[in-house]
C-alpha cells in the first residue's frame, strides 16, 4: 500500500458552517429546480426509477433533495484501488494525501519553452522515471503525454494506458472519449489492475453520451469513478467564486447520484478543476487566486461536509512556458492551499505550458517539492524528547552549542526533508561546482533513475492479450471509419 | 494608513490546545531555571528589581512564570506605527497581513547570479523602488543592501536609515550593531516618523548588549521593538521543531518579559527567524520545511496564547543563487504557511541568494506574488449576488454560457488578481510577441518604476537636520576609532 501522506492537523477553512450550509441550499436548489442533462436514455431511464423527475426532451433531470443527500451517504468515505505490485495499492480518502502526475500534450524543453510531439520512447521513458519518483502515487488518464509520434489521436487513450501499465505498476486513471473506456478497462484487468474510471461533464450542467458511458463501463467493472465537470468560471459558470462553486457543486453531486443510482457504495473522488477565464484576453487564467479560492472551497464541503475524497487539478498547469520562476511560483502556492484545505489528492508532477507540454526534468524537480508540501500537512512531533527541555538547559545560555549532541544527529534528518534536486551549496561552493542549478541538479538524478530503476515486467501472457485488445480496438475504429 | 490584506478566515493550528500549553510550561521551566543571559548591568538591574532572579556574575536572569505571563498580557495585541505621510502609517494588528521587503548584502545579477557590491545610489534606487511597490508596506533596515561601496560599514545603518528616509514614505525598522540606533531614532524623528525599533538575541539564550541598549534607545523615544531570537536549530537550539519553539520562546518572552518592565505596554512584534542547519554541510538550510513548520507553530502561539503580533522572515532568503524554479518555490511555499498559519508580517521583496544579494527584479516579480498570497486570508464573498442563482437558472444547462452577462464583466477583476509580470499569453502569442520571460518583464517593471515613482521628497529642514545627524555620527565613530 502506497502510505502518500497523512494528515495531522486540522484543515483551513474558507467558509464558516453557515456558508457551508448556504452553498449546500444553494446547490440542492439548482439541482430540483434547473437540473443537469443526461446525453443518454440509459441514464434518464435508470435515474426516472430512482425517483428523479425527467424530461425526456430536453434530458434534463431534476433531482429531489432527498435522493442527493441520500446518495452523498452512500458514498465512502475512503476506499481501495489495487494495482498488479500490492506496494502501489492506494487508500484514497480520510486524511491521505496523494500526488499524481500531470500532463501535457507534448513534450517541452524547460529552457527554451519550444515543445515538440514524443516518440513512443520518450513516453515510455517519462513513464518509467515517474515510476521511480516517490511522491508520484498514481497517474492521470493519457500521462504524460496526449500526443504521441506515430499513434493515432483515436487509439491514444488506450496505447497510452498499455504504457503505463508495462512500465510502471503504479494506479492509472482511465479516460472517456470515443469509447476508450472500454478498451481501457479490459487492458487494465489484463494486467491484473484496477483502474480510477472517469466521467466528466461539459458544463454548464451538463453530462455528453461518452461520460456516461464510460461510467457504467467502469462501475460495471467495480472501479471507483474520478467525476470532473471542469467548467471554466465567466465561460461556463458563474465568474464568481461563490457561484461557480455552486453551479459545480451541482454537477458533481449530479453524477454522484447517478453513480450510486448503478451501484450503491461504488467509490467516488471528485476533482475540483474550475478554471477562471481571463476576461482580457479570453484565455483560460490557469494557476490563478480565483482557481485555488475554489479548491479551498471545494475541499471543505466535499471532504468535512460529504465525506467524499477530492483531488485538485488547480496545481497541474502553469501558465509559464519554461521551468521559471513563475512557473514554480503558480505551482507551489495553489497546491501549499490544497494541502493545506484538506485535499486528497494534488495532480502536480511535470506539467508546463499550462495543459500543453510535460518535462520529466521538471517531474523530477516537482518530487522534491510535493515531498515538502506533502511532509507540511504530517506537522511535527511533540514528545518528551523532541522538546528536548532537558537538553536546552544542560546547553544553557552563549556559548553552549547543540551542534556536537546525539540529540542532534538522531533528530535532524527525522525532522528535516533534504530535496535532492535543489541547490543547497553555499554561494562559493555554487561558484567552484560549475553553478550548478536544479535543473542541472535534476538532469543528474534522471541519469541515475535510468541507470538504476527496476520495473517488474507483466507476464509475457497479460502483455500478449494487451496487444490483443489494441488490435481489437484498432479493428473497432477502423469499422467506425476513425482509423 | 496601509490597507495590507484582512484575515477573514480563520489561521491554520498545527498544534492542539494541550500541544500548545504543553510547549508554554516548557518555556517557563526553561526560563525559571535555566534563564536567560543579559549582557547589561541597567537590565540586570531592572529585572531584579521586577522580581527576577539574578546572578550578577553569570549576567544570568531567571524568569518567575507569573512575571513572564503578566509581561506577555501587557503587550498589545494591535498598535499603531507613524509614518512619514498618514497613507503610510501602520495598524500592526492579529487580524492584518503587511509584507516587507528582505535586505541581501550585494546587488544581483538575475542573468548569471553573479553578485557586486552596490552603491549608495544603487541603493537609493532600490529604496524607492520598493517605495513604489503597492505590496511593500514596510521596510527593513539596511535594507535593501547590507555592504555599499562607498559607505564604510560603521556607518551603513545610519546611512541606510537615511536613505529610507529619503526615498521612501514608509515605516521602517530600526537596527542594533555599534550604537547605530542612536542615529537611527534620531533620523526617524527628523523625518517625522516613527520605527520598529529591534532587540536581536544571540543564541542559546543570550541578548547582547547592543540588543539591549538598542532596546532602552527604541523604547525612550516611543517606538514599538521587533523582538527576535534568531537561533540555529542544530547549533544554537534543538534540532527538533519542538525544541527549537521552545529555546526560541523562552529567548523572545524574556525580550517581551524586559521590554515590559522598562516600559508597560510597549508593543512588540515577535518575528520568528529560526534556521535550520544542514547537517551534512554546516550550511544554513534555507527554504526548508523545518522552518515553515518552526513559523506555523509559532504564529499559533503568539496569536492564541499570548495575542502579541508575529513577522515571519523566513520566507526572504530563498537558498537558490538564481531567478529560478527552486527560488520561487522556496519562497513560495515559506509565504503561504505563514500567511495562512497567521502571521502579521511577511519578509518576502527582493532577496535572492540566500542572505547574501537583493535583485530589484525579484522584488518587481515578488510584488506580484505577494498580492496573490495576500489575498488568500481575505478568501470571497458569499452573498446573493455572488452565488449567482437567479444567473444560474437563466443559463440553464449546456449550451447555456455566462460569457455575455452582466454578471461576469462586473464581478471578474472584483475576485481575480491579474498579475503584472506573469505571463498570460496563449503559447501562440508568446510564440509571436518574443517569447517574453517573467524576469524580462520585471526588468521592464523596474525601469518603468524608477522612471515614475518619486516618493514625497523630505522638507530642506529635515534634510538638513539628517546631513547634520550623518555628521555627529561619523564624528562618533572617528573618536571611538572606529572610522
Amino acid at each position: 500500500m502506497r502510505k502518500g501522506f497523512t494528515r495531522k492537523f486540522e484543515p483551513v477553512r474558507v467558509l464558516s458552517d453557515a456558508q457551508v450550509e448556504t452553498i449546500h441550499k444553494k446547490t440542492l436548489e439548482v439541482m430540483s429546480e434547473v437540473g443537469c442533462k443526461f446525453e443518454s436514455a440509459r441514464a434518464l431511464e435508470l435515474l426516472k426509477k430512482n425517483g428523479c423527475r425527467v424530461d425526456f426532451e430536453t434530458r434534463t433531470v431534476y433531482f429531489p433533495p432527498a435522493l442527493v443527500e441520500y446518495s452523498i451517504r452512500e458514498c465512502p468515505s475512503s476506499f481501495l484501488v489495487r494495482s498488479r505490485d500490492p506496494k502501489d495499492n492506494l487508500l484514497i480518502g480520510g486524511n491521505t494525501l496523494y500526488f499524481m502526475s500531470s500532463l501535457g500534450a507534448r513534450l517541452s524543453d524547460i529552457e527554451t519553452g519550444e515543445v515538440r510531439v514524443p516518440t513512443m520512447d520518450e513516453n515510455n521513458q517519462a513513464i518509467f522515471i515517474s515510476d521511480a519518483l516517490d511522491s508520484i502515487d498514481l497517474y492521470s488518464g493519457y500521462t504524460p503525454y496526449f500526443e504521441i509520434e506515430g499513434v493515432e489521436p483515436v487509439m491514444l487513450c488506450s496505447t497510452s494506458l498499455a504504457m503505463r501499465l508495462r512500465n510502471s505498476t503504479k494506479i492509472t486513471r482511465g479516460t472517456q472519449p470515443t469509447d476508450t473506456f472500454i478498451w481501457e478497462t479490459r487492458i487494465a484487468q489484463a494486467a491484473g489492475q484496477e483502474l480510477i474510471g472517469n466521467m466528466e461533464a461539459a458544463a454548464p450542467l451538463s453530462y455528453p453520451e461518452d461520460a456516461i458511458n464510460a461510467a457504467f463501463t467502469y462501475v460495471e467493472a467495480g472501479f471507483p469513478v474520478y467525476i470532473a465537470a471542469g467548467s471554466v468560471m465567466g465561460g461556463t459558470a458563474p465568474v464568481t467564486v461563490a457561484g461557480s462553486t455552486i453551479s459545480n457543486n451541482a454537477e458533481l453531486l449530479s453524477a454522484v447520484v447517478f453513480i450510486q443510482c448503478i451501484k450503491p457504495g461504488t467509490g467516488i473522488i471528485a476533482n475540483d478543476f474550475v478554471t477562471p477565464m481571463n476576461m482580457e484576453s479570453g484565455d483560460l487564467f490557469f494557476c490563478s487566486l480565483g482557481a485555488s479560492l475554489h479548491q479551498m472551497a471545494f475541499n471543505q464541503m466535499w471532504h468535512d461536509f460529504y465525506k467524499i475524497p477530492t483531488n485538485n487539478t488547480g496545481s497541474a498547469f502553469p501558465y509559464a512556458k519554461k521551468a521559471d520562476y513563475q512557473s514554480a511560483y503558480e505551482k507551489t502556492h495553489i497546491a501549499m492551499a490544497s494541502a493545506l484545505s484538506g485535499a486528497n489528492m494534488i495532480v502536480f508532477h511535470g506539467g508546463v505550458t499550462a495543459e500543453l507540454s510535460y518535462n520529466p526534468v521538471l517531474a523530477i524537480i516537482d518530487d522534491d517539492i510535493a515531498m515538502t508540501i506533502g511532509k507540511t500537512i504530517e506537522g511535527f512531533e511533540v514528545s518528551e524528547e523532541s522538546m528536548a527541555v532537558d537538553l536546552i538547559k544542560e546547553v544553557g545560555p552563549v556559548p553552549g552549542t547543540f551542534l556536537n549532541k546525539s540529540h542532534t544527529r538522531t533528530w535532524w534528518k527525522k525532522e528535516y526533508f533534504m530535496p535532492q534536486s535543489a541547490d543547497r551549496t553555499s554561494y562559493p561552493e555554487w561558484k567552484s561546482s560549475g553553478q550548478k542549478g536544479v535543473i542541472d541538479k535534476a538532469r543528474e538524478r534522471m541519469e541515475h533513475i535510468l541507470a538504476t530503476h527496476k520495473v517488474e515486467s507483466i507476464p509475457a501472457d497479460a502483455d500478449r492479450e494487451i496487444d490483443k485488445i489494441l488490435a481489437e480496438a484498432r479493428k473497432y475504429y477502423k469499422e467506425k471509419g476513425l482509423l | 494608513m496601509r490597507k495590507g490584506f484582512s484575515r477573514k478566515i480563520p489561521p491554520l493550528k498545527v498544534l492542539n490546545s494541550s500541544q500548545m500549553e504543553y510547549i508554554h510550561s516548557s518555556t517557563l521551566e526553561v526560563l525559571e531555571k535555566t534563564g536567560v543571559k543579559f549582557e547589561s548591568e541597567r537590565a540586570l538591574k531592572l529585572l531584579k528589581e521586577s522580581g527576577c532572579s539574578v546572578d550578577f556574575e553569570t549576567r544570568v536572569v531567571k524568569f518567575p512564570g507569573w512575571l513572564v505571563e503578566e509581561c506577555a498580557r501587557k503587550a498589545p495585541s494591535s498598535f499603531a506605527v507613524k509614518a512619514r505621510i498618514p497613507e503610510d502609517d501602520l495598524r500592526i494588528s492579529l487580524s492584518t497581513l503587511y509584507f516587507m521587503p528582505a535586505a541581501g548584502a550585494k546587488l544581483h545579477d538575475e542573468a548569471t547570479g553573479e553578485l557586486s557590491v552596490a552603491t549608495l545610489d544603487q541603493n537609493n534606487q532600490g529604496v524607492r523602488l520598493c517605495d513604489g511597490l503597492e505590496s511593500v508596506d514596510f521596510q527593513a533596515s539596511y535594507c535593501p543592501f547590507f555592504e555599499l561601496k562607498d559607505v564604510e560599514p560603521v556607518m551603513l545603518l545610519a546611512e541606510s536609515q537615511a536613505s529610507i528616509a529619503r526615498f521612501s514614505t514608509r515605516v521602517s525598522r530600526g537596527a542594533q550593531a555599534t550604537d547605530s540606533f542612536i542615529w537611527e531614532a534620531m533620523i526617524a524623528n527628523a523625518a517625522g516618523k516613527q520605527l520598529i525599533g529591534t532587540m536581536e538575541g544571540a543564541a542559546p539564550l543570550c541578548f547582547p548588549e547592543d540588543a539591549i541598549n538598542a532596546a532602552f534607545e527604541y523604547m525612550d523615544n516611543g517606538f514599538p521593538i521587533w523582538a527576535t531570537g534568531g537561533s540555529v536549530m542544530g547549533g544554537s537550539s534543538p534540532v527538533t521543531v519542538a525544541g527549537a519553539t521552545i529555546s526560541n520562546n523562552a529567548e523572545i518572552l524574556a525580550a517581551i518579559t524586559f521590554i515590559q518592565c522598562y516600559k508597560p505596554g510597549n508593543p512588540v512584534l515577535a518575528n520568528d527567524f529560526v534556521i535550520p542547519m544542514d547537517m551534512e554541510s554546516g550550511n544554513l538550510f534555507f527554504g526548508a520545511l523545518g522552518a515553515g513548520f518552526h513559523q506555523m507553530a509559532f504564529n499559533q502561539i503568539y496569536r492564541d496564547l499570548y495575542r502579541i503580533p508575529t513577522c515571519n522572515a523566513m520566507a526572504a532568503f530563498p537558498n537558490s543563487k538564481l531567478i529560478d524554479y527552486q527560488n520561487a518555490f522556496e519562497k513560495t511555499h515559506l509565504a503561504m504557511s505563514s500567511a495562512l498559519s497567521g502571521a502579521s508580517m511577511i519578509a518576502f521583496t527582493g532577496s535572492v541568494s540566500q542572505e547574501l544579494a537583493w535583485s530589484p527584479v525579484q522584488a518587481v516579480i515578488d510584488n506580484d506574488s505577494v498580492n496573490i498570497i495576500g489575498r488568500y486570508i481575505e478568501g470571497f464573498e458569499i452573498n446573493e449576488d455572488t452565488a449567482a442563482l437567479d444567473l444560474i437558472a437563466e443559463v440553464g444547462p449546456s449550451p447555456g454560457s455566462f460569457l455575455g452577462k452582466k454578471h461576469t464583466r462586473e464581478n471578474w477583476k472584483k475576485e481575480y488578481y491579474v498579475p503584472k509580470t506573469f505571463d498570460r499569453l496563449s503559447y501562440q502569442d508568446w510564440e509571436r510577441s518574443g517569447k517574453s520571460s517573467v524576469i524580462e518583464k520585471a526588468k521592464k517593471g523596474v525601469h518603468e518604476l524608477l522612471g515614475s515613482h518619486n516618493p514625497a521628497p523630505l522638507n530642506d529642514g529635515q534634510e538638513k537636520e539628517i546631513r547634520r545627524i550623518l555628521k555627529e555620527a561619523r564624528q562618533y565613530y572617528s573618536k571611538k576609532g572606529l572610522l
